[in-house]
């Protein structure tokens, strides 16, 4: 009505305006309708009271692959309102410039952002040291760091891989031993087994790292590096997950002699999402398509 | 005192005189000797980490020279941050050069203690994750920035637990066989010696 009212050329500029802006806002308005037509099959329990996170790595690209997955991540969280995400490393790849903050980070998960998800970040071999300071990463300045869950009796430690020297294993050691929380929960960029075919298990890293976990009755432990998603097969009672395919990934790059994979899987992106309720850990491990393609539930170790 | 007791006495001082190191140096009272390094390595260390110390005293100083970051900075604002933090180390150490903090003794030293870290057992494997990420040939300079997009390679807790321990500002770390200081706040190189690692 209004276009006919106007004289030509400046109903023109008006009408097309308008329609390039409803289009606009029908393309930002996508993915919500997309939300609302076809949930997603979790298998979570979702309990009011429990704590819900997710785990990301090696994501920071800044491909339609990463944006993607962003998506779907996006999706659940519409499902599964978790209030937190670890990331283990690799968060910006080829530089930390603002840029990088931006296309890498802040774009692809803005839904997230938007709906107050606290990132808790850990660093990569990629990762300028500069991004501790970066607040959206809630490092607070550190490298390596700890801090309680808002919910329930939990406690992560983001741990700094490329860099154990002895002020960090001491550290460590200190605040696992201090910690009266029933769940500690470590996280870290280099994983201590791994049947990722480009890097596979630390060896060095899980010589002076396993027997503090064993120690301190650790359940799970998460880590990316190798660009695959894996759940190992618990060693020494531990759960690892390689979960470093949450933008990069290396198709079929799995060697699968190491005989401790319970679930690998080199085909697409995915990223993790977890529930704890008192002694249990639910995990939904979720796949750029949307598909659940791992889950089940970790009992927690107890301590001697 | 009688005389048998006083010889008896001087024959004790001359023997724990001849037994004593010092007393097999030729009497030269013009010339002092230089002091023998009885713990060499611990010396060396000891130096490095005071050209170190040195280091991060100026970085501090100059760093408090700079405006304050906002509480809550931009990923823009800490860029800022940190090209102005080392644009000023640059302009103080303009004259630093290579092998200024990595000096001749300490370099042996350092070679040393990561060659003894890389001895063991597990030496291969250690040696296998710090190649890894061998980014290759990279041109570095002292006061350049570290090489944009360039992995960190992984520094093995043993090979770490071998050398002196740095101040939280500086971090070692391998690119291929190189070892670099770096000056973490500022991703400026400190200084880097070729051939730490050796075959």
């Amino acid at each position: 009505m209004l276009c006919r009212r106007l004289p030509y050329r400046i109903g023109l500029v008006v009408c097309l305006s308008a329609a390039w802006l409803l289009a606009d806002s029908a393309a930002t308005a996508r993915p919500a309708i997309q939300r609302a037509a076809a949930p997603l099959p979790l298998t979570l329990p979702n309990k009011p009271d429990s704590l819900k996170f997710g785990v990301m790595g090696d994501f920071g690209t800044g491909k339609r692959e990463q944006y993607e997955l962003g998506q779907q991540m996006a999706r659940v969280h519409s499902q599964f309102p978790f209030t937190m995400m670890l990331t283990v490393g690799d968060n910006l790849y080829g530089g930390s410039r603002p840029q990088d903050f931006l296309d890498k980070f802040e774009k692809p998960y803005k839904a997230l952002l938007d709906a107050g998800v606290k990132f808790h970040a850990s660093l990569g071999n990629h990762d300028s040291r500069q991004q501790s300071v970066y607040e959206p990463f809630n490092m607070d300045g550190k490298t390596y760091y700890t801090f309680k869950a808002p919910k329930e009796s939990v406690r992560f430690f983001a741990m700094e891989s490329s860099y154990l020297d002895p002020t960090q294993l001491n550290w460590i050691q200190h605040e696992m031993e201090s910690s009266r929380d029933d769940w500690k929960i470590p996280y870290f960029h280099h994983p201590l087994y791994s049947s990722g075919g480009r890097h596979g298990s630390d060896l060095p890293k899980r010589k002076v790292l396993e027997p503090l976990f064993i120690k301190y009755a650790v359940s799970v432990v998460f880590a990316g590096h190798d660009h695959v998603y894996e759940r190992v097969k618990p060693q020494n009672g531990i759960v690892h997950f390689v979960v470093g395919s949450s933008g990069q990934l290396r198709k079929g790059n799995l060697d699968k002699s190491t005989g401790f994979s319970d679930y690998a899987n080199a085909t697409e992106q995915a990223f993790l999402a977890i529930e704890i309720s008192g002694d249990e850990m639910y995990f939904n491990a979720v796949s750029r398509s949307g598909k659940v393609i791992d889950s089940g539930v970790i009992a927690r170790r107890k301590g001697e | 005192m009688t005389i048998r007791a006083l010889i008896a006495a001087l024959a004790m001082s001359a023997v724990v005189a001849v037994s004593h190191p010092a007393a097999q140096q030729p009497a030269s009272p013009a010339a002092p000797a230089q002091p023998t390094k009885v713990n060499a390595d611990a010396l060396s260390s000891l130096v490095f980490v005071k050209r170190v110390d040195e280091y991060v005293a100026l970085h501090r100083k100059l760093e408090a020279t700079l405006p304050a970051r906002p509480e809550h900075p931009t990923a823009a604002q800490l860029d800022r941050h940190a090209e102005a933090l080392a644009r000023l180390i640059g302009e103080a150490r303009s004259h630093a050069k290579q092998g200024d903090v990595l000096q001749q003794d300490t370099r042996a030293y350092l070679r040393r203690q990561i060659g003894r870290a890389l001895a063991g057992p597990d030496g291969p494997e250690m040696r296998r994750s710090i190649m890894e990420e061998s980014p290759g040939k990279v041109q570095l300079h002292v006061n350049g920035r570290y090489p944009e997009g360039v992995p960190f390679t992984t520094m093995p807790p043993s090979v770490l637990a071998a050398l002196p321990r740095l101040p939280e500002d500086v971090e070692y770390r391998f690119m291929g066989e190189r070892l670099i200081l770096l000056d973490v706040h500022a991703q400026l190189v400190v200084d880097y010696m070729d051939a730490a690692i050796q075959q």
